[in-house]
């Protein structure tokens, strides 16, 4: 009997106590790693290709705060600039429910030259831009309402006094979160009493170069007129986002670390319970001339044994599920992507050890100071 | 397709509950004292110390994300006077969202179910509420506030809304009052201090403290000072009172059957307790939380009872030998497991408690993003009676469930053999 064969009996001598711990451990890992993709999803907004080259205006006060429609001529003028369009936030109720899918109003000509990654028909592009009362839809939103080109949808601003009919034109795909509803800015002023105004401007510059001088150039465009507004890049207009959610973050991060301390906890006490369990067993091999780092030796690779078995069934079975699983219907579209990444799963990995490590040293300790014959006289 | 299994879940509810029933009823005539099973609890701490917290752990995290789902409620929940009335826009689900057009407060204005003061006016505030942006003091980004712009009539109809420092506003000076728990967030918000918004500078006079109510998450300045800088013509809300709050009835009526208006009055008690769609994430993290973390505490639980049966092999095949029947040992053991998380449930109450004085004797707020305002929220820790027993009772199952298996084990353990156990 090697020394290997020899841990691993013992370890799994005890299956039912082996199983548990496993799962127990496993059970904890799993929400670990839930819980920092979670956190990760709502600290990191999900970019789409074209993105780097993609600036958002908004105003200045806020962006709840409308723009004026006249803005438009000014910044297509600012060389540098590719395309523009409005982005009007439509917050409508569809079938007397807030929607789980947002609406913009925008230009159908100009999207195509800002939303670049943007994929659909030819036909569909044609009739959203011949068709005034066109929308489309995000494949996903599509998929979960059932919804096909030609069906008619109805929403309910809560924005505007606006209720409004739309016939469904084209269904996109290729954009980070295919979720959104697409429908034209003229289509809103004229149904909703907009009176020359659009909640936002979204444009593509030219080069990435151009990019600082574009922004900085809309800024200066309407400074001390009634509509100042904030030009940014893509990534820092998401960004901002994040610091709306607050203490959120603090909150989710002192769960995690509750979760972790939970899981260390029980597992060090499953370990020590192994490990008292045959106190006598391990006194007869002090006697028979083992050394105690080699019993130090057999105890950590038992617990790193079972921490890294936990690690395989939890990371590795919340890595299958959430890259291979229909994530979008198990967290009912509040998360639209849960990648698990490398250095999420390498953290919890190193959870796994370090719990491996932390459980052995109790009861280490408890068999370094244990004297043979003390050992052989235990009954428990 | 789906009757069966609710069929069948129902039928497990059933057993669960008639089995907890069957244990209660054991606990009360069982044979073998209660005292015994929770001395056992304690003979071997060690290794039942770590499962105690464990459980402890799960229901501190259940009781806490509870308790702010209900922070975030009451925030909103604990808002208005009885006899206002407030009118929005029919249709706005947002108070920033609303206009509410100088045509239409006039009309409103002299209706005959607003009470006078005791000059004859009418007691009715036309509003702004305005979203702005601020940087945060701990210079992590910036956040929306809503600035409301009230009139001298909207702030006595608010009398939550105590200044604690400085003065208020003088309409016309440019100047503004914040909650002083905002102002703990929100850079540039320290009296005297000035901050830019609508390409103005507004200077901040005063904090205000408006007693935990969705006030508290708010900035105020004069209203028609605020509607001339935001460039705003229409106001936001109107606050009425009711001379008497019977005629809300024919109040909203009026106004939801004229067909200009297009509004919607209801009690303002009412408006703000709706405002709750923040919590409801929340509240599922909390119940997801408890319910995925407790499978773990239940596996703990049932090592840590396998364990203590298994020393006690011997004990119990005595108590057999005494003449105690199998099933007095399996409810004994099933007991002991509720015992064992019952105190875990405590602990876990307590710390959960724990944390709440904390945060209330030290002034920590949390602050997130409101879906019902589009802006940030302030709210604190609000453990109800009801989350506590909640919480204990999540305890108790956990530890019945986890100690099943093993208390069927020790219940079913061969007299003899268990006898000769070492």
């Amino acid at each position: 009997m090697t020394l290997g064969t020899f841990i691993i009996k013992n370890a799994l001598r005890n299956k039912r106590r082996a199983t548990l711990s496993i799962l127990s451990v496993a059970v904890s890992l799993f929400l670990l790693v839930l819980l920092l993709v979670a956190l990760r999803e709502i600290t990191l907004p999900v970019e789409g290709a074209g993105a780097e080259l993609r600036v958002a205006v908004r105003n200045k006060i806020s962006i709840a705060n409308l723009l004026p429609a006249k803005q438009l001529p000014i910044i297509q003028k600012i060389p540098g600039v590719a395309a523009v369009t409005p982005f009007t936030w439509f917050g409508g109720k569809y079938k007397g429910e807030q929607a789980t899918f947002a609406q913009f109003a925008i230009d159908p000509k100009a999207m195509r030259g800002v939303f670049t990654e943007l994929k659909m028909d030819p036909e569909s592009y044609a009739a959203f831009e011949n068709e005034r009362d066109a929308c489309i839809i995000g494949k996903i939103t599509a998929d979960k309402y059932k919804l096909k080109v030609g069906d008619k949808i109805t929403l309910e601003s809560t924005i505007y006094p606006a209720t409004m009919d739309f016939k469904i034109v084209g269904i996109y795909a290729g954009t980070p979160d295919d979720r959104n509803m697409l429908f034209r800015q003229d289509y809103l002023n004229e149904a909703g009493g907009l009176d020359g105004q659009v909640g936002m401007w979204w444009l593509k510059v030219d080069s990435a170069k151009d990019m600082p001088r574009v922004i900085q150039a809309i800024d200066k465009a309407f400074e001390n007129t009634s509509a100042e507004v904030r030009a940014e890049s893509e990534r820092a207009f998401q960004l901002s986002f994040i610091s709306m959610w607050g203490n959120i973050k603090l909150l989710v991060g002192l769960i995690c670390t509750a979760v972790i301390f939970t899981l260390l906890l029980v597992s060090a006490s499953t370990m020590s319970m192994a490990v008292r369990e045959r106190f006598r067993e391990l006194a007869i091999l002090k006697a028979i001339g083992f050394r105690r780092r080699e019993l130090f030796a057999f105890i950590l690779a038992e617990s790193f044994g079972l921490a890294a078995a936990g690690a395989f069934i939890g990371v590795g079975g919340a890595y299958v599920l959430f890259t291979y699983g229909p994530i979008g219907k198990i967290t009912f579209g509040y998360f639209p992507s849960f990648e698990v990444t490398s250095r999420i799963i390498g953290f919890s990995a190193l959870i796994a050890a370090l719990l491996g490590i932390v459980a052995s040293i109790m009861p280490s300790i408890a068999v370094a100071k244990m004297s043979v014959t003390e050992g052989l006289k235990t009954l428990d | 397709m789906l009757i069966p299994i609710f069929i069948v879940i129902g039928l497990c509810f059933l057993a669960f509950i008639s089995y907890i029933l069957w244990l209660v009823w054991a606990a009360l005539t069982s044979p073998i004292p209660l005292p015994y099973n929770f001395k056992s609890v304690f003979v071997r701490w060690r290794s039942t110390a770590a499962t105690i917290f464990g459980i402890a752990l799960v229901v501190t995290v259940f009781i806490l994300l509870n308790a702010m789902a209900a922070g975030l409620e009451k925030s909103s929940a604990n808002t208005g006077d009885p006899r206002n009335v407030m009118i929005v826009r029919k249709g706005s689900t947002a108070e920033s969202s609303s206009v509410i057009t100088l045509e239409q407060f006039k009309l409103i204005r002299y209706l005959p179910q607003i009470a006078r003061d005791d000059k004859g006016n009418p007691i009715i505030s036309a509003d702004l509420a305005v979203i702005i942006s601020l940087p945060r003091r701990d210079g992590t980004g910036e956040a929306n506030v809503t600035m409301r712009g009230v009139t001298p009539m909207g702030k006595a109809l608010r009398p939550q809304v105590k200044l604690v420092s400085g003065r208020w506003f003088v309409p016309g000076k440019r100047e503004a009052v914040i909650s002083v728990k905002m102002a703990r967030r929100f850079a540039e918000t320290d009296i005297g201090q000035k901050f830019k918004t609508g390409g103005k500078e507004l200077t901040v006079v005063g904090w205000f403290d408006a007693g935990d109510s969705a006030f508290d998450s708010e900035m105020w300045m004069d209203a028609d000072e605020a509607r001339s800088i935001f460039d705003r013509e229409n106001y936001s809300s109107l606050l009425a009172r009711l001379a008497d709050t019977n005629d809300i009835a024919s109040f909203t009526n009026r106004l939801e059957t004229e067909k200009r208006m297009a509004l919607r009055a209801d009690f303002e008690t009412k408006y703000y307790m709706e405002q709750t769609s923040t919590a409801g994430p929340i509240k599922f993290l909390g119940w997801f939380l408890a319910v995925a973390m407790s499978i773990g505490a239940v596996f703990a639980a049932m090592n840590t009872m396998y364990a203590a049966i298994g020393a006690r092999t011997r004990e119990i095949g005595t108590l057999r030998v005494l003449g105690f029947r199998r099933r007095v040992i399996l409810a004994s053991f099933n007991l002991e497991g509720a015992i064992l998380s019952g105190i875990g449930g405590a602990i876990g109450c307590a710390l959960a408690l724990l944390t709440q004085w904390f945060c209330t004797a030290f002034n920590v707020h949390f602050g997130t993003l409101s879906f019902n305002t589009f802006s940030e929220v302030i709210f604190q820790f609000r453990i109800t009676p009801a989350l506590l027993v909640e919480g204990m009772i999540f305890a108790v199952v956990v530890g019945i469930v986890g100690s099943f298996f093993p208390a069927i084990r020790a219940a079913r353990l061969p007299v003899i053999a268990a006898l000769k156990a070492v």
